[in-house]
């Protein structure tokens, strides 16, 4: 793998290395075990949502109906008492929603930004449809795989390794992730040389809708109740996170190396500040206008267009 | 030469195809018939349809009306892809390298090597060397391709053409970005190509290379066959009647008898890069001059200085207007500045720095008297201008068809118009006549010559030798930046243009 299809830089690298050392040193509560556990949960539904963005970018386009597939994935698991089926509706939910937004951008021509939108506004409609206010209880058996340990290790850990290890597979190893790259530095010339754009792209948006429902139930899970509104921050979050992580939002350029690093740069910022108590509304002034920096510090150099 | 009847047989048959796209017919009834063992060039003026009747074979579109067989099979060969499969491999005109992928990528792109969707590096790889070995294109496997040159990605663009398993190649004008000694490695790898009973379809415009290397050639005009013949049975001239339909007149307007009037241009001292020797050249009324060179001897940086698209380090440049006033032009004011003192540039690629497409003509023609008008200001379209202008300019296309449906010797047409409009007194011209058939060359040397007459004033970069020699009034020839020669038109050689732009460059400051 190229250096440079990977959008890495030594600054989207060092972001979240310079952060932890920051913490590190500064404050102690940082260093707790029990910190870096609850740093864990909150760091991974993100993780596994950008993964699932990052596919989308690739091939220049944009998924801001990840947040309200997580609302609506947390609202199916408290409507059933069994689990099984409850992660498999969930599923099959973001599949259908993936496989909509594909085909609307790919095979209908409607711009990403419009289309996800859409589907995102229908989507939340839905939940609090279904589920006016937050309530109701997620299996417990779910609640466990989120929140419980494997010798020694917390679960949302073994979960992110699992997502992590899965998309970089699929990224740099397959026919696939190749023709992700492929699809979205130059669609024309893709399909020109006999890659087959629009399933490519349509798959990408399908990908993305199973891991945002994949996010939503996982972080329904962890806080083991349904809520309308969960996923509500997702959407720019994961653009951020996948901004961040030196993935260009053009298309053609990123990995999931750099997905990790933005995401963990996003949580640690988030994370740091509540260790130091700054207003959450602070917060996001600063987020901004970390992103603003990173994402001119690391425009792309090499590749042209 | 004697002209051998074949005897070799038929491998592709496109038996009465067309093809519209929207009220435009692209391809009206064309039969063609390729046999194994030849190289078919398929030839015709800009629009003729040459590349959508290549097109057809590719699985880029689908015929609307007519059949296509391959090896006396019908086809229906629906994506580039499943045309691949079939065994019809296709270098495209446009470059279809992708530049975040690397050499070995690119040239396995569609067909990676692999099972259950995995990729083998590996056996990428040694496939991408096999195949660069067996071209002779000296790339890397492991290069990122934005990193390559034009002409390596035009080489790598054949390579991957010859890569695949086929049995009908298909080149659409390859050599355009290449150079002497690399048309002279493709001509070997068709022959090569031929003597292994493959067919070949070579579309290009370009009676040398058609004459040199193929054997049978079609002839389109205005989406309709003309005529498929053997290459013994032509001479250029009549290839060249075939492709125009009528006897071509002199392409080259005659030069005008009278000597240059005032200086109207007068450049002094500019140094357009940083590190390049400073030119002084002056440019008078009713003059046409070339800029000759090889490849990347400082002639576009010279152009983009004068035309205030790259702010030179350096000098001065003075305009004479016709009322004999003589204004510094201030580069920094960019080419809008340059263009309120009569300075225009028509760009090299009028696709990405000139026009814009999805717009009509008319807005495209009247961009160029917008320039300079202040922002408040209504830009009301005259009418009379434009219709005046589309006599002048010769332009069948309706003042609303968007500039992107033209052919390039229109696109060139409506590129010269705006500056036209604009009321422009010099213009600086890079590559005139590039993408531009042989016919509408003709109208568009007429046209500059028309401008010189009436007191404009043309620099015209271009790297077609004889272009420069049939066109220019002198050419100045520019090496490592500095003009080493200038020479009258009437006096040039090709010969004599290419030893002085290659003579010991040791004399220039490396």
């Amino acid at each position: 793998m190229t250096l440079a299809r990977t959008g890495l830089t030594r600054y989207t690298v060092g972001l979240p290395l310079l952060l932890a050392v920051l913490l590190a040193l500064s404050a102690a509560d940082f260093r707790q075990p029990q910190n870096l556990v609850n740093f864990g949960g909150q760091v991974a539904a993100l993780l596994i949502a950008s993964l699932g963005q990052m596919c989308v970018t690739l091939v220049a386009g944009i998924d801001l109906s990840v947040g309200s597939v997580m609302s609506l994935a947390s609202c199916l698991l408290v409507s059933q008492a069994d689990p099984v089926l409850a992660v498999a509706m969930a599923l099959a939910m973001g599949t259908l929603v993936g496989a909509v937004n594909g085909l609307g951008v790919a095979v209908a021509g409607v711009h990403p930004l419009v289309m996800t939108l859409s589907t995102a506004t229908f989507l939340q409609g839905l939940c609090h449809a279904v589920l006016p206010i937050p309530g109701g209880q997620v299996p417990p058996s779910l609640v466990a795989a989120a929140t419980g340990q494997v010798a020694g290790v917390p679960l949302p850990f073994v979960w992110c390794a699992v997502a992590i290890a899965a998309l970089g597979a699929l990224t740099t190893r397959t026919r696939f992730g190749l023709h992700l790259f492929a699809a979205g530095s130059h669609p024309r010339s893709a399909h020109l040389n006999g890659v087959r754009v629009r399933a490519v792209t349509v798959s990408a948006y399908v990908l993305c809708g199973v891991m945002a429902a994949t996010a939503g139930v996982f972080l329904a899970a962890r806080v083991a109740t349904g809520d309308p509104n969960l996923g509500a921050s997702f959407p720019l979050e994961s653009v951020a996170a996948v901004a961040l992580g030196g993935v260009q939002l053009t298309g053609g350029i990123g990995s999931v190396a750099g997905v990790v690093a933005g995401t963990l740069s996003l949580g640690l910022l988030t994370n740091g500040l509540n260790v130091f108590g700054v207003s959450p509304f602070l917060r996001g002034v600063l987020t901004g206008a970390l992103l603003l920096a990173a994402v001119s510090v690391q425009r792309r150099r090499h590749v042209g267009l | 030469m004697t002209h051998v009847p074949m005897v070799t047989p038929e491998r592709v048959v496109l038996n009465n195809v067309s093809k519209s796209f929207g009220p435009t017919a692209a391809l009206r009834g064309v039969t063609l018939t390729g046999r194994a063992g030849s190289i078919h060039a398929v030839t015709g003026e800009n629009g003729a349809g040459k590349s959508t009747l290549m097109k057809l074979l590719a699985g880029v579109h689908a015929p609307d009306d007519g059949e296509i067989r391959l090896r006396g099979q019908p086809v229906r060969l629906s994506t580039p892809a499943h045309a691949r499969r079939a065994g019809v491999s296709t270098v495209f005109q446009e470059l279809t390298v992708l530049p975040n992928l690397t050499v070995a990528e690119n040239l396995n792109l569609g067909r990676e090597p692999g099972r259950l969707g995995a990729l083998d590096r590996g056996a990428s790889r040694r496939r991408a060397e096999a195949v660069l070995g067996r071209t002779g294109v000296a790339l890397d496997p492991d290069r990122l391709c934005g990193d390559l040159s034009v002409g390596e990605q035009q080489l790598l663009e054949i390579a991957k053409g010859l890569a695949a398993d086929a049995d009908v190649f298909i080149f659409d004008e390859p050599t355009a970005p290449l150079n002497r000694t690399e048309v002279d490695q493709l001509e070997a790898l068709l022959v090569h190509l031929k003597a292994e009973g493959k067919l070949v379809f070579y579309i290009s415009h370009r009676l040398e290379e058609i004459f040199r290397f193929c054997d049978t050639v079609t002839v389109l005009k205005d989406g309709r066959l003309v005529g498929t013949e053997p290459i013994g049975a032509l001479t250029p001239d009549r290839l060249v009647t075939l492709m125009v339909g009528r006897e071509l007149e002199a392409l080259f307007p005659a030069r005008p008898e009278e000597a240059p009037g005032e200086v109207r241009l007068d450049v002094r001292e500019l140094v357009a890069t940083a590190g390049a020797p400073p030119v002084s050249i002056a440019l008078r009324r009713g003059e046409i001059v070339g800029i000759a060179g090889l490849e990347g001897q400082g002639q576009r940086a010279l152009v983009r200085a004068l035309a205030g698209a790259e702010r030179p380090v350096g000098g001065a440049v003075r305009v004479n207007g016709d009322d004999g006033t003589a204004r510094t032009m201030d580069t920094r004011h960019g080419t809008v500045g340059a263009v309120r003192q009569g300075v225009a540039l028509i760009p090299e690629d009028r696709k990405a720095e000139g026009l814009c497409l999805d717009l009509p003509i008319q807005d495209n023609i009247w961009l160029g008297p917008l320039r300079g008008l202040a922002l408040w200001r209504r830009a009301r379209r005259d009418a009379g201008v434009i219709r005046q202008l589309r006599e002048r300019l010769q332009l069948r296309s309706r003042p609303v068809d968007a500039v992107g449906s033209l052919s390039g010797g229109n696109q060139q047409k409506v590129m010269f118009g705006r500056w036209l409009a604009a009321g422009v007194r010099v213009l600086l011209v890079e590559q005139p006549t590039r993408g531009v058939d042989v016919g509408a060359k003709a109208e568009i040397y007429t046209l500059l010559r028309q401008f010189t007459a009436e007191g404009g004033v043309v620099l015209a970069v271009s790297g077609d030798l004889p272009e420069l020699i049939g066109l220019c009034d002198r050419i100045l020839v520019l090496r490592g930046g500095a003009v080493v020669a200038d020479v009258p038109g009437a006096e040039a050689t090709e010969e004599g243009l290419l030893a002085l732009a290659l003579r010991d460059p040791s004399g220039v400051s490396a």
